[in-house]
């Protein structure tokens, strides 16, 4: 078949391959006004736009944008590029990249633009998890880091303490190896709880008992750093649907953050970390890890929950407080968090008594309020 | 007679790191003391007056390394002690300390990654305190 040949046809199938073409495609006039728009653009930025300004329709302003590449290409009646972000007729802000190029009249002066528009959102979402995945490797490689020096110096006070014959000074190294270790055990179970979807095991369990054992292995890390650490705990609550496994990963990240915000504060005589299990009211239980060390700023309270942000310098990936996000996510579960510089944190993790948990919604999006309610304790 | 033993102050805020270092300084001959935070480091270097400082630049309680750092050179006391600055961040955030351009903000007079490289370490301390 030529189209070439047949007028009709080849009139269709410009209009058709326009409309089918997999981005927006408009044609603006040197107002900015919309002569022309494609039907993918019509369809999710609103009918009857021919007429309207392009920059009150995709971005619903009232004059013309600090970047706009049909401007400049009005001016040099050349091509240009840029990246927009722009708002669809359903309220989505959605990021893309716009291609401006002239149309000329028979005089050779530019009558209109055609303006392009690509939707990279997923470009870009990939582009953010490459940078994500980047960084969490130089964290955890530091971390990872951090633990082997510990290991290797523990080692060497041992071997001196060997050579000494001064068991003391064996016993002290042994410690710091062992410390080490249990340090290596907590960020590999991190990264391979973050790493990967895990369906809930979940069974009758007790939150007492969750919190009770999560609690003692704190025990000598407490101790060592002069941390008090308190349990109360009320044996009257009930067993819980739960995954006790995930449970204590997650009490056992809030309790190392808790000592270790401690650690960190030089501006306490005594610091104390209390692991908490009680009714939040009758249909409600919550696990609640408080602290009376710094606090947190905004901003540091903003980014707690975003995968390896770290307030913690040169000692933490920011993966730990991801990985309770996550787990109580999938209990669907409600987290409060309560703050104040230099008074302390407060993290509490509410499940409901009754829960009918359906392991598809568990998931796959069980609704999950984070909310930082009205400070009660501060 | 023999001399007395060189005095090495060594703030850190990883107590572990403190404990490891200390051994390894005495067992090669040096006395040292420590503090865990900027505050008690710049306490124990006014009443000890050592002959050498290791400072960690990424400590997270009271002020950091860069604050003792500073706080050091501008007493005229103890600006002359030398200083060897550590972190263990340099290789992850791909940046290096460099003496000449750095100077302004933090003066050590050796900068050290961790881990550190103990015999070179122990090399620098040599030569500096020599």
């Amino acid at each position: 078949m030529n189209l070439s040949s047949d007028n009709h046809l080849n009139d269709l199938t410009f209009k058709s391959v326009i409309d089918a073409l997999p981005c927006y495609l408009m044609v603006q006039d040197p107002e900015y006004r919309i002569l022309f728009a494609n039907q993918i653009f019509e369809r999710d930025f609103g009918r009857n736009v021919a007429g309207d300004h392009c920059y009150k329709i995709l971005k619903n302003a009232d004059s013309i944008c600090t970047t706009c590449p049909v401007r400049d290409t009005f001016k040099d009646k050349k091509p240009h590029v840029s990246e927009e972000t722009v708002h669809l007729a359903d309220g989505t802000i959605v990021e893309m990249i716009a291609y401006s190029a002239p149309l000329f009249d028979v005089m050779g002066n530019v009558m209109a633009c055609i303006k392009l528009l690509a939707n990279v959102e997923k470009v870009k979402r990939i582009h953010r998890e490459l940078v994500t995945l980047g960084q969490s490797i130089a964290l955890l490689s530091h971390d990872i880091k951090n633990v082997l020096e510990g290991l290797q110096g523990g080692v060497y006070v041992v071997e001196e303490g060997l050579k000494d014959k001064d068991a003391a000074l064996s016993d002290q190294g042994w410690d710091i190896v062992k410390r080490n270790i249990t340090e290596i055990t907590r960020i590999t179970q991190n990264v391979l709880y973050s790493a990967k979807e895990r369906k809930p095991q979940l069974k009758k369990t007790s939150p007492v008992d969750i919190a009770r054992q999560t609690g003692q292995l704190f025990e000598a890390k407490a101790l060592s750093t002069g941390v008090q650490l308190l349990l109360q705990l009320n044996p009257d609550v009930p067993l819980l649907n739960l995954d006790d496994a995930a449970m204590s990963r997650m009490l056992s990240n809030l309790i190392w953050n808790a000592i270790q915000a401690c650690q960190d504060d030089g501006g306490k005589s005594k610091h104390i970390v209390s692991v908490r299990v009680d009714y939040y009211d009758p249909n409600h239980v919550m696990f609640e890890v408080e602290d009376n060390a710094v606090g947190m700023d905004k901003e540091a309270r903003e980014n707690l929950f975003k995968e390896f942000f770290s307030s913690k310098g040169d000692s933490g990936t920011g993966l730990g407080l991801m990985v309770v996000e996550k787990i109580v996510k999938n209990h669907m579960g409600k987290i409060e968090v309560l703050t104040k510089p230099g008074q302390g944190s407060l993290f509490r993790i509410i499940f409901k008594t009754e829960t009918h948990l359906n392991e598809e919604k568990l998931i796959h999006g069980g609704k999950h309020d984070r909310c930082t309610p009205e400070n009660r304790h501060y | 007679m023999t001399d007395a033993p060189q005095k090495i102050a060594i703030i850190d805020d990883n107590t572990d790191y403190l404990f490891i270092m200390k051994t390894f300084f005495s067992r090669n001959g040096y006395k040292t003391v420590t503090a865990p935070d900027g505050k008690q480091g710049m306490d124990l270097i006014r009443a000890e007056k050592p002959d050498l400082i290791i400072l960690d630049i990424m400590m997270e309680t009271t002020f950091s390394g860069f604050e003792v750092c500073r706080q050091i050179r501008s007493d005229a006391a103890l600006k002359k002690i030398p200083i060897i600055g550590v972190s263990g961040m340099a290789d992850e955030i791909g940046v290096k300390f460099n003496k000449t351009d750095d100077a302004e903000y933090f003066s050590p007079d050796v900068f050290f990654d961790k881990p550190v490289d103990k015999d070179a370490l122990l090399l620098t301390i040599g030569n500096l305190l020599s």
